[in-house]
């Protein structure tokens, strides 16, 4: 009964965790500007992160390490400095999207410009961090997260052509923008594949104390989480093509143009309800990258850890998160466009993946870490094929959406 | 056991299961005669400065003698008859206040972290 309950939870802490700035952004970007043909990419991120999650928890419950100490144990600290530097940086600019996603959030609710709102939305972010224990910013904020399936009830309301929808599962090329449209699916990968995602879990099932009788439940909790946040997403994406289109909005370059996405639907409450789904989004988001740049420092010096402890206990751990907050939080308050940002910074994480995910492989296929739990074919086939395609379609559509935009 | 594989970079926990570092570096003592024998493991920045090149080895060094005194100017090296257990970690039988591994956090826990309301 108690796993059970354990396994419910974990499943709607990883809904309410799944979706944030970039996933938001992204899926509304294909939905305005291509309709329902970006569904796969939505689908092949999905698929690709419960892979990687559920190879995470099961990492971690077999060998009681987190991924970044593993990483650094099995190929040396000059290997580990790679990695380490590369998802240090994607997400500081990952931290500062989200930031500024929940200051354009604040901004839509008071009317006050969102570059003013960045150092309090930290502020907030920080103190819970502070004062918070894990258990209570993993499932109280990520609760609080479900408010973003009103996009998948507002997709559902609009009735939309559901075997267009499932078209678009498949794959195909687009009659106009070729570069734009590629560059969008990369930049929804690299939503969907966040590295922090999987990193953080790991460090979430040592926290908590996995160990091997967590297998079943770790298995429950990243297919049917990931997939009810990818299909928030899938619901985003729904309600951009049907809503933004039909208006005339094929290029969502404002984030102005974002609230319009619930009013036809709900009214006024749809304007509310996009505030407060972008807002506890996006901080819960702030709350995930600030940890997981502390355990990612921590762990990789064998610093002492852990979000229960006092800050006094392990002073450097609560350095770097307050520092990580603090600096991430400058870009947006010097007035950075946080949808620019945003967009930018899911394809750079789409081109870093192979760094943390290729290690990441090895570890899951040597039996020293994960005896007989090792990775089948189809998974390390599976996860190698996505990650290659992000990263080499991040690497040729980077340049051009620099160079075109 | 091999030294790189089982050692190096393993987590360092002391007595009180606090994770006090990794193994930064190994310290072998060559006798003339008999095979070397591990004398030391390693902990510290210096340590990791050294392994990606003498030059930045010599700059962290200094680095960390101006900024935590003379003692600092080496990694803090402890006694390989000090290790107890080799596991997912590795257990010293010493408390890590005993060893220089965590004056920087304590001056930071004392001069800055400690000294923000909450904390």
């Amino acid at each position: 009964m108690n796993k059970l309950l354990e396994i419910s939870l974990g499943i709607v802490t990883s809904v309410g965790g799944f979706l944030e700035v970039g996933s938001l952004t992204t899926a509304a970007q294909a939905g305005a500007a291509f309709g329902f043909r970006l569904v796969w990419a939505i689908v092949l991120g999905t698929i690709c992160i419960i892979f990687l999650v559920e190879m995470a928890g099961r990492f971690a419950a077999v060998s009681r390490h987190t991924i970044s100490d593993a990483i650094r144990e099995r190929f040396g600290f000059n290997f580990f400095l790679w990695p380490l530097i590369a998802t240090l940086f994607v997400n500081f600019l990952v931290l500062a999207a989200e930031i500024g996603g929940a200051a354009i959030a604040l901004e839509f609710a008071t009317g006050i410009g969102f570059q003013w709102w960045a150092l309090p939305v930290a502020l907030v972010a920080w103190l819970l961090l502070w004062k918070g224990t894990f258990g209570f910013i993993e499932k109280g904020v990520s609760t609080l997260g479900l408010v973003t399936l009103c996009f998948v009830v507002a997709a559902v309301m609009l009735r939309p052509d559901w075997k267009a929808v499932a078209a678009g599962a498949v794959p195909s090329l687009p009659g106009h923008d070729t570069a734009r449209y590629w560059f969008i699916a990369v930049s929804i990968l690299g939503a969907s594949i966040s590295p922090y995602l999987f990193l953080f879990y790991s460090s979430g099932a040592v926290e908590d104390k996995w160990d091997k009788s967590y297998l079943g439940a770790n298995r429950a909790i990243a297919g049917l989480g990931m997939s009810f946040g990818g299909t928030i997403a899938l619901g985003v994406l729904i309600v951009a093509a049907l809503v933004l289109a039909p208006r005339g909005i094929a290029d969502v370059d404002d984030y102005h143009q974002l609230p319009l996405l619930l009013i036809p639907v709900f009214g006024f409450w749809g304007f509310v309800l996009f505030c407060a789904s972008l807002g506890i989004a996006c901080l819960g988001a702030a709350l995930e990258i600030g940890l997981q740049q502390a355990y990612l420092v921590a762990q990789g010096f064998g610093w002492n850890w852990g979000e229960d402890l006092k800050p006094r206990d392990n002073a450097g751990f609560a350095a770097v998160y307050t520092l990580a907050l603090l600096m991430s939080a400058i870009p947006i308050a010097c007035g950075l466009d946080p949808l620019k940002l945003t967009v930018f910074s899911m394809a750079l994480t789409a081109a870093s993946l192979p760094l943390t995910v290729v290690p990441f492989l090895f570890l899951m296929n040597d039996e020293r870490y994960v005896k007989e739990h090792r990775n089948g074919t189809i998974a390390n086939a599976a996860v190698l094929f996505v990650i290659a395609l992000g990263c080499v379609l991040a690497i040729v559509t980077i340049p051009l959406e620099i160079l075109g935009g | 056991m091999e030294l790189v594989r089982d050692i190096l970079d393993k987590q360092v926990v002391d007595r009180h299961e606090t994770k006090m570092g990794k193994v930064d570096g190994i310290v072998a003592e060559l006798r003339g005669g008999a095979p070397p024998r591990i004398a030391f493991i390693e902990i510290g920045s210096v340590a990791l400065a050294r392994r990606l090149g003498p030059r930045l080895g010599r700059l962290v060094s200094r680095l960390s003698a101006r900024l935590g005194g003379e003692a600092h100017r080496d990694p803090c090296r402890i006694d390989w008859h000090r290790v107890r257990d080799i596991g997912v970690d590795i257990g010293l039988d010493l408390d890590v206040h005993d060893t220089t591994v965590f004056d920087w956090q304590d001056w930071l826990r004392d001069h800055v972290v400690g000294r923000i309301p909450g904390a």
